[in-house]
């Protein structure tokens, strides 16, 4: 028996980490999982699963073969990285779209937003994201209308608003046909506009209780993967409770949607609704799978609370005065783009190292 | 042989948009449609040449230190000439080219070459120059404009060519700006795929 060598001698990194890309990224999908459920569950699944399968295909099948035309080592389209793309790109779809829109926005999101760019650890942009944006330039009429009222599955007779409204509080609203068919955030947008007591019973049902329940549970209309924030709220604790997630940036990032939500998301200031403005639009699946995206987001502990704060403060921006309803993706894509500058402006001192006035 | 070089210096190996990457503007912002990319080449191939021309023949008489202002002068007034000529005669272009025309003055093409090339050169050499850049400006122009505008609107020079089918639903960032830039950084991957082939060939 050789006796055991009192030093171990070997060239660094010594300290190795039992993360690594495949597990981090399979944790991610299974944290979105949840949220695919729900998506099938409220409409059906034609309209939400085809759409999801269709962006993930095309999202692996598009990293291979541009990792086979750089000649670069083909088995890093399996490290789930682009599975991820792929999901929360169609996640970011209204349900019911035509097959061929999460073809082009997953192709555009890997080559142009991640591939041509180096690949992974490389893209400065969430490459879901900007995808999204270039379905949203490009095929604005499909990205923006259509949007289906949610049904469960027990009881397919049972009828849901996709403002998220509960059916019975309906009639505290004048001329109610007017808001059907548009997304919660839609409907906050167009009370601004409104005869003023419009307006305002408009705004009372959206910051209902009965309303707030719908928009947690899922039962409203918008994109594939958004709707449920309980769902999304799962897959999150799950990351959590794996180590993969941190929560500097999804808090800082929610905790400042509703800070503004409150002080300028309303017809005055500081009138407002922070409940409401967490709960609707896609800033839960935002702010806990797209905010946090390691690549594109700083790496300082005060860098990801600066970006969580300016994206959600950007977010309710454009919500309330934006060309859009909701302003999740844009305020997180432009963030991405001051990453480096909050790193840099964040860098912690290095230990041992003297202050300048010290 | 050195004459025929001076003219087809601007078609390829020099080409200044692909090549030399100067007159960005106009060239990113006018190249949404194929009539638009026909227009603005002509417009700044005609200034191009005669100012090539002019500044060529009188470069012993202009003072070293005040020739940028000289310049101006002249490229300004072949680009007055081609303003007033297209608004009376082409109205419906003029206004698509808009504010695009008066600016060819400060366009970096024609400065470059007045300032790299007929500054030193033959009045004879400065007008080949002069046209070989302008054709390969309209040249860069018409390529960049033709996948815009097929893919942005589904036709070629206004004709339909993908069928209603695309037409209605047509990718629309490409005649956007954001389009222009990214389509730009594909066309300069392709240009540096090629030259590396002929590298190696060599």
């Amino acid at each position: 028996m050789a006796e055991p060598r009192l030093f171990q001698l070997s060239m660094s990194p010594h300290v190795t980490s039992p993360l690594n890309t495949r597990r981090v990224m399979l944790d991610v999908v299974t944290a979105l999982l949840p949220a695919l459920a729900g998506a099938i569950w409220f409409f059906g699944f034609v309209d939400s699963l085809l759409p999801v399968l269709v962006s993930v295909v095309t999202a692996v099948a598009a990293e291979y073969f541009c990792l086979r035309i750089m000649k670069r080592p083909v088995n890093a389209a399996l490290d789930g990285s682009a599975i991820v793309t792929g999901l929360l790109l169609a996640y970011n779809l209204p349900p019911g779209v035509p097959w061929w829109l999460p073809v082009i926005g997953s192709g555009f999101a890997i080559v142009v937003a991640k591939q041509a760019f180096g690949g992974l650890g490389h893209n400065m942009i969430n490459p879901a994201l900007l995808g999204r944006a270039f379905l949203m330039a490009s095929f604005p009429v499909l990205m923006t209308s259509g949007w289906q009222a949610p049904f469960e599955w027990s009881a397919p007779e049972s009828h849901f608003e996709t403002s998220g409204i509960p059916v019975e509080n309906l009639q505290a609203i004048p001329d109610a046909d007017a808001i059907s068919g548009a997304t919660p955030l839609r409907v906050m947008k167009d009370s601004f506009t409104m005869e003023r007591h419009r307006g305002n019973a408009v705004r009372a049902q959206l910051a209902s209780e009965g309303t707030y329940l719908n928009l947690f549970l899922g039962r409203r209309g918008g994109c594939i993967g958004e709707t449920s924030g309980l769902l999304l709220l799962l897959g999150a604790i799950y990351l959590v409770v794996r180590g993969v997630l941190e929560l500097r940036l999804p808090l800082s990032y929610l905790g400042s949607v509703a800070l503004f939500g409150w002080i300028i998301g309303g017809p005055g200031l500081l009138q407002g609704d922070p409940l409401f403005s967490v709960l609707a639009g896609g800033v839960i699946l935002g702010g806990f799978f797209m905010v946090t995206d390691m690549v594109t987001t700083p790496v300082t502990p005060w860098g990801k609370i600066l970006f969580g704060f300016l994206a959600g403060f950007i977010t309710i921006v454009i919500r309330r005065w934006g060309g859009y309803p909701e302003g999740c993706s844009y305020s997180i894509l432009i963030m991405n783009l001051a990453t480096p500058l909050l790193d840099r402006f964040t860098r912690p001192r290095i230990l041992g190292e003297v202050g300048k006035h010290a | 042989m050195s004459r025929w070089k001076d003219l087809t210096n601007g078609f390829y190996t020099e080409n200044p948009i692909f090549r030399i990457t100067l007159g960005m503007c106009p060239f990113l912002a006018l190249s949404t449609s194929v009539q638009n990319a026909v227009g603005m080449g002509s417009a700044a191939t005609f200034v191009l040449i005669w100012s090539n021309v002019a500044i060529s023949a009188l470069r012993n008489f202009i003072p070293d230190k005040i020739r940028i202002p000289c310049y101006i002068v002249f490229i300004a007034t072949f680009v007055s000439l081609v303003d007033m000529v297209m608004a009376a005669f082409m109205p419906p272009l003029h206004k698509a080219l808009g504010i695009y025309i008066p600016l060819i003055v400060v366009n970096c093409i024609i400065l470059g070459r007045a300032e790299a090339f007929a500054n030193k050169n033959t009045v004879m050499s400065s007008f080949l120059d002069g046209i070989g850049m302008g054709v390969g400006f309209t040249l860069a122009m018409l390529l960049m404009a033709s996948i815009r505008e097929i893919l942005g609107n589904g036709t070629w020079y206004g004709i339909n060519i993908l069928g209603h089918a695309y037409t209605s639903q047509p990718v629309l960032l490409a005649i956007l700006p954001p389009g222009a830039f990214i389509l730009m950084g594909f066309v300069l991957g392709v240009f540096a795929i090629i030259d590396r082939r002929k590298e190696r060939a060599a």
